[in-house]
């Protein structure tokens, strides 16, 4: 590649693969100069396909998802792969997740998966692992070391020895702002799991943890919230270039925190209310996050949406897919060193729109 | 005719102009209607009206000298002309239909796709489509404007223009202007809802204008409002019109945003159906605007048919069934996975599908109700 | 002189009774003690708890969707903005107005009369929720 098309490129941020057109791929390899090459992967998330009866289900999830995927079949460069973020199903039956698999089995590309506690918490996983995924694992690809975490887990106790019957269990964890709800947590078995996994890898290796839970501490009551959030923290902190990518939270958020960025995906289903709307508590919204514009009720699809995440020199920009809204762009800021809205992150281009309350 | 000084000339423009002022006042916000937006580098006068007229009625702008905007605009056809597609120049065939121009200058943009953004910018454009009046460039126009005495005094009047000094821009700005003295609202519905007039309307229409409030879900995009109704939200969604000939594959997709960018998007959706189902997508190129057009306003509807962008709705009958079923004319048909989040299937009745459109025939207003033989 | 005495009496009593009647009378008005308020507020609460349940059941809809599904906790629901012109709907509405239109689209159910004792419930959880921000009538 010469050099006028290299500047070109970092001149533009994301560039080409913003715009997905021209038709001609163009090859994004840094011709070995760097570890990883320029690739995108695209990453829909949360689809809580919900059953009414028998073969009917929410109308309105399915068309998110259907949508979604739609969308996603026509984005032009092609993306290497894609993720499904967790919560296919709304309360983990077998029902739900075949309907939900049935609308991917569309997707034109490889699909790897992230459990959510949505299709969890019925069975613990044991369908999920039968039929779609292991629950924890890792790969690489172009020169990125990717981790997927069962991040959903909680306490032993109120797992096993609170309820009456799995489905109690799963309603009680499907309430987001149930009160006798039980933290998120990665486990000490998965903890120690990723220490192993990471110690194969080199400190410049860019890592890219996929995570349902934030390992994050936002708002502990609608568990926007990972309780041992520090510890897998500590465990990526030697990484250069270090991302976990979310979802769970229904909305836009983006942080930093010393050498690790955080973005959440969107729901194909439907938008959570950011922690700061609810009066009664406090919450702890990373400050840097610019928030997705107020959900319109009026149109099922506002405030929802899916996302693909350009590779640039291993740290990501994540290009906000959103119907009936402009779309959002956050790129990885190589001067300040933080994630950036490419149109709205100073405080003077900010939109009514994006007023919570 | 040339005044005799500058000064004359200028009081004679103010004198003019406060009389326009007034009228525009008086004129500028029929019943149930806002003020109509006037462009700063625009201003309103009689002259530019007059003009407006003459060139929007001009058939010689075309190869053929018989197409000019009155063709596909007929006034006696509520300003479209009641085809499916429009037909221009050797009757060749566009792919959508015309849009009413009564009330276009409520809009943010022109075109189904929203394309240009004003009533001046997008007037030039017809001119230069094969399928339209088939120019290759706007020299034809600006010659006869600049040779022919009546227009010559026309320009001079309106813009204190001649000869060369005559460009697009005043044809435009003319245009324009004639354009946007074509509003109106004083509808059996206005009467009713904004003058309280409780006979205004029939109870059939009374009964469908509360379907169209509530469970029809109308008011969410052709919106009425508390002091006011335009009856379009000036935004863009996909409904599922001519979802059938939208591009499934990339492959489809990649040809018509090539044909986009190698022709330029207003003669590249004009002449390729598959190019043309794009809608907004073919102007912003965001992927969630794939198949999405813009709201038209719903006033004057009855003198208007067919419906939807390509014309494939014969009557508001068919269009009603169609948002029943959620996006679709008959309830067997696919949903299209585009759908915007807006439609979904209404289970209205029979009679709330007949109450709906008696009401949306309430909305013509009375100069261009048709008379009855 | 004795029946004099018993009518004087009787006459008496009337008018201590009908004094007594009117002092009590008028101290009922504003005579409640920091019990009444307890217990008006528990009254209060119990309709609270039960709009808290209904919010969360899918009893209101035909689709099984409730309406903690897109507001935790009732956020975002400002209940303080209201009446408020609702744009999408083109006309100024209430909030018993707006939790009607969520329970007939989102939830694809049957509107609530507005004296529904189901419909008090909501409210009481919706505000109970949202308890101490200002009222801001027409706030978007």
């Amino acid at each position: 590649m010469n050099m006028n098309r290299r500047a070109f490129l970092k001149a533009t941020g994301t560039g080409l693969m913003a715009s997905a057109f021209p038709i001609s791929l163009v090859k994004l390899a840094f011709g070995g100069q760097d570890p990883s090459q320029d690739f995108t992967f695209g990453y829909i998330s949360d689809a809580h396909i919900q059953q009414i009866k028998g073969t009917q289900f929410v109308r309105n999830w399915d068309m998110g998802l259907i949508r979604a995927v739609q969308e996603a079949n026509l984005l032009t460069p092609r993306p290497d792969f894609f993720m499904f973020g967790g919560d296919l199903a709304q309360l983990g039956k077998k029902e739900e997740l075949d309907h939900g698999l049935e609308i991917m089995s569309n997707l034109r590309g490889k699909v790897r998966y992230v459990i959510g506690e949505h299709d969890y918490y019925l069975d613990l996983g044991k369908y999920w692992q039968d039929k779609i995924s292991p629950l924890y694992y890792s790969f690489d690809h172009k020169g990125v070391h990717f981790v997927v975490l069962n991040s959903i887990l909680t306490y032993d106790k109120w797992t096993h020895e609170t309820w009456p019957s799995p489905m109690d269990r799963m309603l009680a964890m499907a309430r987001l702002d149930n009160p006798k709800g039980s933290p998120f947590m990665v486990g000490d078995q998965q903890i120690a799991w990723l220490k192993k996994d990471l110690a194969k890898i080199n400190q410049d290796t860019p890592v890219v943890v996929f995570s349902h839970s934030p390992i994050q501490k936002i708002f502990k009551p609608w568990n926007f919230w990972t309780q041992d959030a520090e510890k897998v923290q500590a465990l990526l902190k030697p990484f250069e270039k270090a991302t976990v990518i979310y979802g769970h939270v229904h909305q836009v958020q983006y942080n930093q925190i010393g050498n690790i960025t955080f973005h959440a995906v969107m729901a194909t289903a439907w938008p959570w209310p950011y922690p700061e709307t609810y009066s009664q508590l406090t919450s702890c919204l990373p400050k840097i996050t610019v928030p997705m514009n107020r959900a319109d009720p009026f149109f099922e699809r506002d405030a929802t949406g899916w996302q693909f995440v350009d590779m640039k020199s291993g740290k990501p920009a994540v290009h906000y897919q959103l119907p009936d809204n402009p779309n959002r762009t956050v790129i990885f800021d190589t001067v300040t060193g933080k994630p950036k809205d490419v149109k709205y992150q100073d405080y003077n281009r900010r939109i009514p729109p994006q007023t919570h309350f | 005719m040339k005044t005799s000084s500058s000064g004359l000339k200028g009081m004679i423009c103010i004198s003019a102009m406060t009389a326009l002022f007034a009228a525009c006042v008086a004129f500028a916000a029929p019943v149930g209607l806002p003020p109509v937006p006037v462009p700063a580098d625009n201003p309103m006068t009689p002259e530019k009206v007059k003009l407006g007229d003459k060139l929007f009625n001009d058939t010689r702008f075309s190869t053929t000298g018989e197409v000019s905007c009155a063709t596909c605009h007929d006034s006696k056809k509520g300003f479209a002309d009641g085809l499916p597609v429009s037909e221009g120049i050797h009757k060749l065939k566009g792919t959508r239909n015309a849009p009413t121009i009564i009330n276009s200058a409520y809009l943010h943009t022109q075109f189904w796709d929203g394309r240009e953004p004003s009533l001046e910018s997008q007037s030039a454009q017809p001119f230069l489509n094969p399928v339209e009046m088939g120019l290759k460039d706007h020299e034809p126009i600006l010659k006869i404007v600049r040779s022919d005495p009546e227009y010559s005094n026309l320009f001079d009047k309106a813009f204190g223009k001649r000869g060369d000094q005559i460009t697009m821009t005043e044809v435009k700005q003319a245009l324009g202007t004639f354009e946007r003295t074509l509003v109106s609202g004083n509808s059996p519905f206005d009467q009713y809802y904004f003058k309280g007039d409780k006979t205004a309307m029939s109870p059939a229409a009374i009964r469908g204008l509360d379907v169209y409030v509530n469970q029809g879900r109308c008011v969410s995009c052709h919106r009425i409002e508390q002091t006011q109704a335009i009856f379009t939200d000036n935004r863009f969604h996909m409904i599922g019109v001519s979802a059938n000939q939208m591009p499934e594959s990339l492959e489809e997709l990649s040809a018509a945003v090539q044909n986009v960018k190698e022709k330029g998007t207003d003669i590249a959706v004009l002449s390729n159906p598959q190019t043309s189902s794009l809608g907004r997508f073919a102007v912003t190129r965001d992927l969630t605007d794939i198949g999405a057009f813009k709201t038209p306003t719903l006033r004057n509807i009855e003198l208007t048919a067919p419906y939807m962008h390509d014309g494939s709705h014969k009557t508001l009958e068919e269009v009603v069934t169609f948002y029943n079923n959620g996006g679709r004319l008959k309830e067997t048909d696919p949903v299209p996975e585009l759908l915007s989040g807006g439609i979904r299937p209404l289970n209205l009745t029979e009679e709330q599908q007949a109450d709906l459109v008696a009401f949306l025939k309430a909305l013509t207003s009375p100069e261009f109700a048709q008379k009855k033989p | 002189m004795g029946k004099n005495k018993c009518l004087l009496s009787a006459c008496l009593a009337g008018l201590l009774g009908l004094g007594f009647l009117v002092f009590s009378l008028s101290s009922q008005a504003d005579d409640f003690t920091e019990n009444d308020l307890k217990r008006w507020n528990q009254e209060f609460m119990s309709v609270v708890m039960k709009g808290e349940k209904l919010f969360h059941s899918a009893d209101l809809g035909t689709n099984k969707v409730s309406c903690d599904q897109c507001h935790p906790n009732a956020a975002n629901t400002h209940p303080e903005t209201y009446p408020k012109f609702q744009q999408q709907l083109g006309r100024v509405i209430t909030l018993s107005d707006m939790v009607n239109w969520c329970i007939q689209n989102p939830l694809e159910g049957e509107p609530l009369p507005l004296d529904d004792a189901r419909m008090t419930a909501l409210l009481s959880y919706i505000t109970f929720e949202r308890r101490g921000v200002s009222l801001a009538p027409g706030k978007h």
